[in-house]
């Protein structure tokens, strides 16, 4: 497919034009994003609705289709480019950014190359390429002290970093870090106390990690669930609350209905098949999970309830119990001792959060899932730029990546990440314009080439098979997913900014 | 491991028959009481030995839930089994039946050995589907019947095995153009496959399968 050279890459396409969950489907507030504050290359995105609205909804996919068919013909032109590039980050931050990654990079690259005899020569070794190997070729990474500050400082938006340029890690202690830690979160403190949350400024500082403490409110604000003057926000959450609560006082006895039935059943049979399963399997957050599910599908009956959606739930769920339970980890929060009233707020914040989250992918789960079909789509278009000889691997053993990466975008990676990771990765996107979809991309593209090694040393279609839909990530923690998104991040950068590196 | 064939199969049935706890049984040889929903398509593999040739068994183990029909419906192609996985203990699963077998007719190629398969038969007690209505069932539609437990284990071996048997009999009669991947068969390297085998191998093979009582 890559070769078809009459198809338009996709980075290449008028963003708003371009199918899939780049569209919000209607009412979308997700990402929070105001473009007027990001350059002027940009429309401003017509103003939206706080609720989900009934809105033009489409019902099939052939209609989805000739919705959209005007995406193909978006120009081809570089001030697409450019607006895309703009749309994102303002050139300063992206020059800044730029500047730091290259820096970091070669850094690491030197160290590399002080560590390990030089790569077989052989074929075109890009910049991509080459980190990608990198990230396989060291296993000690993750693991070294020194090495979550090196990562840090390649991350955009990376609050810490002096401006004059990164500092030589090896020079700084581990109270060092906790230092750090401890001025980030007086810098998230600050922001939060208002009297007016700068969102801009959040979505810098959380691009590379929440601190637990701030993470249930920043995580509110960032959805665009809360609004950014302090004095606003308990009058706010009351209101959604109390809607919420309408909500399931108007439709939820309707789910033994027979409209209904079908629906409820299948949450109802889905939810004890979802993990954690010490948290699932309380009584009372089975229950809760089985109303905001409900409600949402009820709501949205241009995709209703799919599995997958379910899982959706959770990291806001455990996010925002953490703050009334006493366990530090997450997966065991036990919610029996959370007075109801507590209990009810948590739910309610849960159901928005995820409910605006979906806004901005729904069809995913619209008939047919045109908005996975098309990711998946441009996950192979984009792998077979950036690293040909695992793309074409993948393609010599007849692995199709709808095989394996179905599962990626349907579940947003919960599935592949242990939800501690999915927490950290929702920081990200939560802070990314468009996180939830098309930088979600980057992260697959990223997240398939972290595995290159394993994959070009497979060399049986079963084998690689069995390997992608398991891959080994149990043991991963917050400094493999950082890892993660500054390589997604610079991959992102690299396509946005100068395709024509990559052209064939 | 080198083998005389492979053949490709595909589970299909409604959500929570327990099509990927069969899966995991026969590869694993482990019962998981709560699986994993499995989304879009899955798959699994495993070695059988059919007339004492090695035959490899590659499985997509499908989602049930209608919304990912789209995706799943593009298996069925390159098939050569299918078991259709319903669940005794709940009547609705067996009368969709229907709407499973037209799909899978409509979808694979025409020689696709398809099993029904009647699964949780370690649940007696809360049985919903008689085995005469699945065993009526299957011979209405030409289909094998097997009653199964994924959670014992008793007769999913038989089941993916009996299947293996079925499709190598058919190899056997020239029914299927086993150089034609799309008819999910492929032919294991270096092997010198002759087509036209004696009559009473398949005889065999098919009397093998009819004498399925087992453990259920």
């Amino acid at each position: 497919m890559a070769s078809d050279g009459a198809r338009k890459q996709f980075w290449k396409r008028s963003n708003s034009k371009v199918p899939g969950s780049i569209q919000h489907v209607y009412g979308a507030q997700h990402p929070p994003f105001d473009p007027l504050l990001h350059g002027t290359l940009l429309k401003a995105a017509p103003k939206v609705p706080p609720t989900p609205v009934k809105a033009k909804r489409v019902s099939t996919f052939q209609e989805f289709e000739s919705n959209t068919s005007d995406a193909w013909d978006a120009g081809e032109d570089d001030d697409g480019l450019l607006a895309m590039a703009a749309e994102s980050l303002d050139s300063e931050v992206v020059m800044e950014t730029a500047r730091r990654v290259l820096h970091s990079h070669s850094q690491r690259q030197e160290q590399l190359k002080r560590q390990e005899p030089p790569p077989a020569p052989g074929g075109d070794l890009r910049l991509v390429k080459s980190v990608s190997e990198s990230h396989t070729a060291c296993p000690a990474e993750g693991a070294g002290g020194t090495v979550p500050l090196q990562r840090s400082q390649s991350l955009p938006h990376s609050a810490t970093a002096a401006p004059g340029g990164p500092c030589d890690p090896s020079t700084l202690s581990s109270s060092a870090l906790s230092e750090r830690e401890a001025s980030r979160l007086d810098k998230f403190r600050q922001l939060l106390a208002g009297p007016n949350t700068d969102l801009d400024e959040l979505r810098r500082l959380s691009w590379s990690g929440i601190p637990k403490p701030v993470r249930p409110i920043t995580w509110k604000l960032l959805s665009g669930y809360l609004p950014a003057n302090v004095d606003r926000r308990p009058a706010t959450l009351q209101r959604k609350q109390e809607e919420y609560f309408a909500f399931v006082a108007h439709y939820y006895d309707s789910r033994n209905d027979a409209a209904h039935q079908h629906t409820y059943r299948q949450i109802h049979i889905d939810i004890p098949r979802m993990h954690p399963e010490a948290l699932i399997l309380q009584p009372k957050v089975t229950e809760i999970f089985e109303r905001i599910l409900f409600i949402w599908a009820i709501r949205h009956p241009a995709s209703g309830y799919v599995q997958g959606i379910n899982d959706l739930v959770t990291p806001f769920f455990v996010v925002f119990i953490c703050e009334h339970t006493e366990e530090e980890d997450e997966d065991v929060a036990d919610v029996s001792r959370v007075p109801a009233e507590v209990l009810r707020n948590v739910e309610a914040d849960t159901y928005w959060c995820m409910s605006r989250l979906l806004d901005g992918i729904q069809d995913n789960y619209t008939f047919a899932q045109p908005g996975i079909q098309t990711k998946v789509r441009m996950l192979e278009e984009l792998v077979s730029r950036i690293d040909e000889q695992v793309h074409r691997h993948l393609e010599q053993h007849e692995v199709r990546y709808l095989q394996f990466a179905f599962r990626w975008m349907n579940n947003l990676l919960m599935r592949e990440l242990p939800l501690r990771c999915t927490v950290r990765l929702w920081d990200t996107y939560q802070s990314e314009p468009e996180g939830f979809s098309r930088f979600h991309l980057y992260v697959c593209a990223a997240f398939l080439l972290r595995w290159r090694k394993e994959i070009l040393e497979e060399g049986d279609f079963q084998e690689l098979l069995l390997f992608l839909q398991s891959l080994p990530t149990a043991h991963w923690g917050d400094g493999d997913v950082s890892l993660l998104l500054a390589e997604a991040y610079r991959l992102k950068f690299a396509f946005a900014d100068a395709p024509n590196h990559y052209k064939r | 491991m080198t083998y005389a064939y492979l053949f490709k199969y595909i589970i299909i049935g409604d959500t929570g028959v327990g099509k990927s706890c069969l899966l995991l049984q026969f590869t694993d040889k482990r019962f998981q009481p709560v699986h994993d929903l499995t989304i879009g398509v899955e798959f699994g593999a495993r070695m059988v030995n059919i007339d004492g040739k090695q035959i490899k068994l590659q499985i997509w183990d499908t989602a049930g839930q209608e919304s990912f029909r789209s995706i799943t419906r593009s298996y069925y192609r390159g098939a050569a089994g299918a078991l259709l996985v319903y669940d005794i203990t709940r009547r609705e699963t067996f009368n969709h039946l229907t709407s499973w077998l037209e799909d899978a007719r409509q979808h694979s190629s025409s020689n696709m050995v398809i099993m029904l398969i009647g699964n949780k038969s370690d649940l007696e007690s809360r049985r919903d589907v008689k085995r005469e209505e699945g065993e009526a069932f299957a011979r209405e539609h030409g289909l094998i019947f097997m009653e199964t437990s994924a959670k014992t284990a008793c007769n999913v071996e038989e089941a993916f095995i009996n299947t293996a048997k079925e499709i190598y009999r058919k190899i056997q009669q020239g029914l299927f153009d086993v150089h034609n991947e799309a008819n999910g068969i492929k032919i294991g390297p270096q092997q010198c496959i002759s087509t036209s085998a004696g009559p009473s191998t398949a005889q065999r093979n098919s009397g093998d399968i009819e004498s399925n009582s087992g453990c259920c």
